[in-house]
């Protein structure tokens, strides 16, 4: 596919952070590609670097003690990484649009809902105040917020959890972005309602067009909301591809332990099945897989070397899809059309 | 019954004289072995019902008998000095739940030590013992609770709870912070630990997809009132209140094909506060099959089912 | 990436041994007060403050052992004195009494006016105890006008400082005693007829050498011979108007003022801690009668009461009075402190692990020590940080106004109150004192700054 088929594109990312007594090395050469008008999940545990490498790409991650050691980000042509900050800011907001797991912290206490979006929308779109205002009361019915001409003059204190989020969806696509990050944007919701904001997300992909990244931790919400998929560990990405090839064909034992311990309505599945373990901090990250010690088919080769990248568009990072591998519960992708 | 509630009530007082019905007239009991799971959304009840049971909160109205025996209506230390071998507690926030200032060995130490008096030394072989049924590994002991995950925590939390050796363990929420595949450990260790140590358990969670793995009954509360009751696995495939069967419809599914199929079920609106709250169907403003008789009458929980309790005028 | 594949060979791919201990915490421990003086050293400005209010106390506890000089000696010939290391000074005898010079009074020819003295000398060596002066008798002059000027006259009308004037024409010389110092002097003798002035006179340069008397020199301990040099004791911050050493002023006065910065603030956190954890652990109607009382004592304005104190202990104007302005400070300054430790408590008392500890069978006490307290010691010792330099400021400001410590006492307010009366004439006496209590102040404040964010547990994560 030609690059402009892409909205975003990170190739080889990495990011540290300093600490006592060392460097955590967050983000380990992460590279994805969102295609336009989809939705691209990053799947992980906490600490696999999942919001890590989105924070990044906007510049939002403090520096120092953080830091940008490698990669490339670009957005459409234009690449983020390393420009400068006001440029980075412009594009915050105006092109990429960002909802949190915590909008509560994310909006301002002190400001009614109305007056925060139309901020955005004099700043960026240059709008006067009564067409902003309009135009607030538009994104609020956009965002299935009802009697939005009453909730526009009401303060985030006064929203429950569910409208918050919303409310936050109305200010992230204010300005028309041609990309939204949605980070963990129902984990602190009841499914409930999490249905509900799920659904608006698609309503507003298919109304506008975007391209949006998911962040979660949840297969449930990758599978109701995914194209494409990215499964992030111990800061690499362990296993990407299209939704269909990770939970039909997963190819690397970290996605298939993560499906195992999904709770399922399937009668069938009686029993969860666990990863034993923790993901190994990236303080002292092991040096070959990061997944070895918890995996059950972990090899010799699995300890001490890094595995690469194998597959082209289903690609995973896992010794098992070596030629010289054993047979395993894995999918195994096609050799000889490894990924350069 | 190991422990039984009958309509047990927690009001909260606002300003102004109104009342947050909390818990409403709720009556639920565990038997001896049993887990029994609890659901509800935020705004339930469903930890202050599990709170309320065992004294943390002090009780407006019903009672709560603990073998036969009634408890407290207002706890003093003594009482909970009484029960502390009998009835612990995992809570939900792992990190709120584990002093900052204190070492994983004092933590998990301190229920033998204000029980027994005995000099922390005393106790290690103990916690090492504990530490390790729960996971952990005996070189965490003079670590502090920051240093670990949210799900080693949690198991910490257990630990702590388990090594007085109670009979009854109330489970708060414990999973509701944590990643789904640590929450899928957390589940599998309770349930292991509930097994050869025959606890019986109550499991406080806000979705049913997880629970029914451990729990022989569950339960559902919504604003405040127990709406449905019968066993797990009946339940969960079988549900019969409105609210369940749209509860468990939202929960997303980790299957592409089924999601894409998926006809949506959406409960409008949100959750109402539970602020003076009158005489009607809880469920009765948000449910789709709602009659004009639900919202005038209370629906009181009845067996529908041999072994199925549900509260709605429609069954 | 695929050359890799060809140098594995199959026994690569055999099965690893299973993983020992998949929980393993790699990075060092660290406990909370560990990971705040971390904190705490990567914060430049708070560690430089640190170091500072270090050196305050040990400048302030021994100092005095290695600065001997006695802060209550008075100096009348070092008055107002600017910083200087010491100096070397002659030893002369006792002024006594100084018969001077007699001559015969002339009378005026006449038909001529007043001339002009001649031969004006001086007297033995020029010091800085006395500058003996005498001169020829003028024809016609009934006494003598002295002045003393700083340079040298450039007109008639620019002769400086009226010394005196001798009182009978016989009179043909002046002994000069005041205050000199080590410089040049030009003394103007100018005849006078007891109407009239001479219309000029004779002026004289003088440079006067610093010296002690035999009897100031036995005072001080320092060789009493006529003629000896001795070295006269160094004033780094100069001399007060009494002529005491205004560094060992600075270091006496330090300890009245951190007693009272250091020990008022300990007194009323202390006294916050246990009302205001008693406030909040045992809650209800205790509280809110505690906590109304509490907004009673803020609402009393200070100074009334601090002036009210000192006439109940019987302390008159003018008068030291340490203990009321303790007293003061501690009575009406430990309701914030109440009400800080009091929300702490209660924050913390709704925490999972104090239900945990009670759930437990933990008993008041035990709860109280072992989970409230440690608890609250970080935002306790931030605002003790930060109550030191108001208690120092308050202390400064109260003895400023006369209404602390009064002299001879020293203390920073105090001396700055004697100071600011020569603030133009030798500013060191008003600067040193209240660069010191600008430099304490500011060094609390910002080491209160540093903790705060070293302790903020808001900080505190795993990634």
């Amino acid at each position: 596919m030609m690059t402009h088929d892409y909205a975003l594109q990170v190739d080889n990312l990495a990011v540290e952070f300093d600490t006592y007594g060392g460097v955590v090395q967050a983000v380990r050469d992460v590279s994805f590609k969102l295609r336009k008008g989809k939705t691209l999940a990053i799947v992980g545990e906490s600490g696999c670097g999942k919001s890590v490498t989105v924070q990044s790409l906007m510049g939002l991650i403090p520096m120092p003690p953080g830091r940008i050691t490698r990669g490339s980000a670009r957005l459409g042509n234009d690449e983020l990484i390393g420009i400068a900050p006001a440029a980075l800011n412009a594009i915050r907001g105006k092109r990429i649009g960002m909802i949190f797991q915590d909008p509560m912290s994310a909006l301002n206490p002190t400001m009614t809902i109305g007056r925060q979006i139309a901020e955005t929308l004099v700043v960026h779109r240059g709008l006067s105040a009564s067409a902003a205002r309009a135009e607030v009361i538009e994104l609020l019915r956009l965002t299935q917020i009802s009697q939005p001409e009453k909730r526009l003059d009401q303060y985030p204190f006064e929203f429950s959890g569910g409208m918050l989020q919303r409310a936050m969806i109305a200010l992230s696509i204010a300005c028309k972005p041609e990309v939204l990050i949605a980070d963990e944007p129902t984990t602190a919701l009841d499914v409930t309602i999490q249905a509900q904001i799920l659904l608006l997300l698609q309503e507003l992909q298919s109304s506008h067009g975007l391209s949006i990244i998911l962040i979660t931790h949840d297969l449930g919400v990758v599978a109701r909301m995914a194209h494409d998929v990215a499964v992030m560990y111990a800061g690499q990405v362990v296993e990407s591809g299209l939704v269909d090839d990770i939970f039909y064909r997963s190819a690397h034992p970290y996605t298939l332990g993560l499906r195992a311990a999904m709770p399922s309505n399937d009668p069938r599945k009686r029993q969860l099945q666990i990863i034993p373990g923790s993901p190994p901090d990236l303080f002292a990250p092991p040096p070959g897989c990061g997944f070895a010690d918890r995996c059950a088919q972990a090899m010799r080769v699995c300890r001490d070397t890094p595995p690469p990248a194998y597959g082209h568009t289903h690609q995973a990072r896992c010794w098992l899809q070596d030629p010289l591998a054993p047979a395993s519960p894995v999918t195994s992708l096609m050799v000889n059309n490894k990924a350069d | 019954m190991l422990i039984e509630a009958t309509a047990l009530r927690k009001f909260f007082s606002l300003s102004g004289g109104r009342q947050v019905h909390a818990v409403d007239e709720v009556s639920l009991g565990i038997a001896e072995h049993e887990v029994v799971g609890l659901v509800g959304e935020s705004g339930s009840g469903k930890t202050t019902f599990g709170k309320t049971l065992i004294g943390l909160h002090d009780k407006s109205g019903g009672e709560v008998r603990y073998r036969g025996e009634l408890l407290p209506a207002r706890y003093g230390a003594a009482d909970f000095r009484k029960q502390a071998s009998e009835i612990q507690m995992i809570f939900q926030d792992p990190y709120g739940s584990l002093n900052p200032r204190m070492t994983i060995f004092e933590i998990i130490a301190e229920g033998l030590a204000i029980r027994e008096g005995r000099s922390l030394a005393a106790l290690r072989d103990k916690v090492v013992y504990w530490l390790e049924r729960v996971g952990l590994h005996a070189d965490h002991l003079s670590r502090y609770p920051h240093e670990f995950s949210g799900g080693q925590r949690q198991r910490v939390g257990i630990a702590r709870a388990l090594i007085v050796e109670p009979k009854l363990l109330i489970c708060d929420e414990p999973i509701s912070a944590l990643d789904v595949s640590v929450q899928a450990q957390v589940v599998q260790l309770l349930g292991e630990l509930q097994a050869s140590m025959g606890l019986s358990m109550l499991f406080i969670a806000h979705d049913l997809s997880m629970v029914r793995y451990v729990s022989n009954r569950m339960a559902v509360m919504y604003l405040g009132s127990l709406i449905e009751l019968g066993p797990a696995e009946d339940l969960y495939f079988r549900p019969l209140h409105p609210y369940t069967q749209l509860l468990i419809a939202s929960n997303p599914e980790p299957d592409p094909e089924h999601e894409r199929q998926r006809q949506d079920q959406l409960i409008s609106g949100e959750i109402p506060s539970p602020v003076d709250l009158k005489a009607h169907c809880r469920f009765a403003g948000r449910c789709p099959k709602a009659e004009a008789r639900c919202f005038e009458e209370r629906p009181a929980l009845r067996e529908v089912l041999p072994g199925r309790l549900v509260a709605c005028h429609l069954l | 990436m695929s050359k890799q594949s060809f140098q594995l060979s199959a026994a690569d791919f055999a099965p690893a041994p299973p993983a020992t201990h998949a929980e393993r915490i790699v990075r060092p421990s660290l406990s909370y007060w560990q990971d705040a003086w971390l904190r705490l050293k990567k914060n430049r400005r708070a560690l430089s403050s640190l170091y500072l209010v270090i050196a305050l106390l040990l400048f302030t506890l021994l100092g005095p052992w290695f600065w001997t000089q006695d802060y209550t000696l008075q100096d009348l010939d070092m008055i107002s004195q600017g910083p200087s290391w010491g100096s070397a000074a002659l030893v002369v005898e006792d002024p006594g009494a100084w018969e001077g010079v007699r001559g015969d009074a002339l009378p005026l020819p006449q038909g001529q006016e007043l001339g002009a003295t001649t031969q004006l000398t001086v007297e033995g060596a020029a010091t800085t105890q006395y500058v003996r002066l005498y001169w020829n008798a003028v024809p016609g002059a009934q006494h003598y006008l002295i002045y003393r000027n700083d340079h040298a006259p450039d007109s008639g009308q620019d002769l400086g400082l009226p010394l005196g004037e001798t009182l009978r024409p016989e009179e043909l010389s002046f002994a000069d005693r005041l205050q000199l110092r080590p410089q040049t002097y030009w003394y103007t003798v100018i005849a006078s007829d007891g109407l009239t002035e001479a219309a000029s006179g004779t002026t004289l340069a003088v440079t006067t050498e610093r010296a002690i008397t035999t009897t100031q020199a036995r005072e001080r301990g320092l060789e009493a011979t006529v003629g000896a040099s001795v070295q006269l004791p160094a004033h780094p911050f100069g001399t007060d108007y009494l002529g005491r050493d205004v560094l060992a002023r600075i270091m006496e006065g330090a300890r009245v003022s951190l007693f009272i910065g250091i020990v008022a603030p300990l007194l009323f956190i202390a006294i916050g801690i246990v009302y205001g954890g008693i406030c909040g652990y045992f809650g209800g109607t205790l509280d809110i009668v505690l906590m109304r009382i509490a907004d009673f004592v803020i609402a009393l304005p200070f100074l009334l009461f601090m002036i009210l104190f000192r006439i109940g202990f019987g302390i008159g104007p003018g008068e030291s009075g340490i203990f009321p302005m303790l007293l003061a400070l501690v009575l009406l300054s430990w309701p914030s402190s109440a009400r800080l430790v009091r929300g702490q408590i209660l924050q913390i008392r709704g925490e999972a692990y104090v239900q945990a500890a009670r759930m437990l069978g933990a008993r008041s006490l035990y709860l109280i020590f072992r989970h409230l307290v440690p608890n609250v010691m970080g935002p306790i010792l931030v605002t003790l940080t930060f109550a030191i330099p108001m208690a120092i400021f308050t202390e400064a400001f109260l003895s400023f106004i006369g209404m602390g410590v009064s002299p001879p006492t020293p203390s920073w307010g105090a001396m700055s109150n004697e100071g600011i009366r020569t603030m133009l004439s030798s500013p060191h006496e008003l600067l040193f004192p209240a660069f010191f209590i600008s430099l304490t102040v500011l060094a609390f404040n910002l080491l209160g700054d540093g903790l705060r964010d070293a302790l903020d547990s808001r900080l505190r994560s795993r990634e």
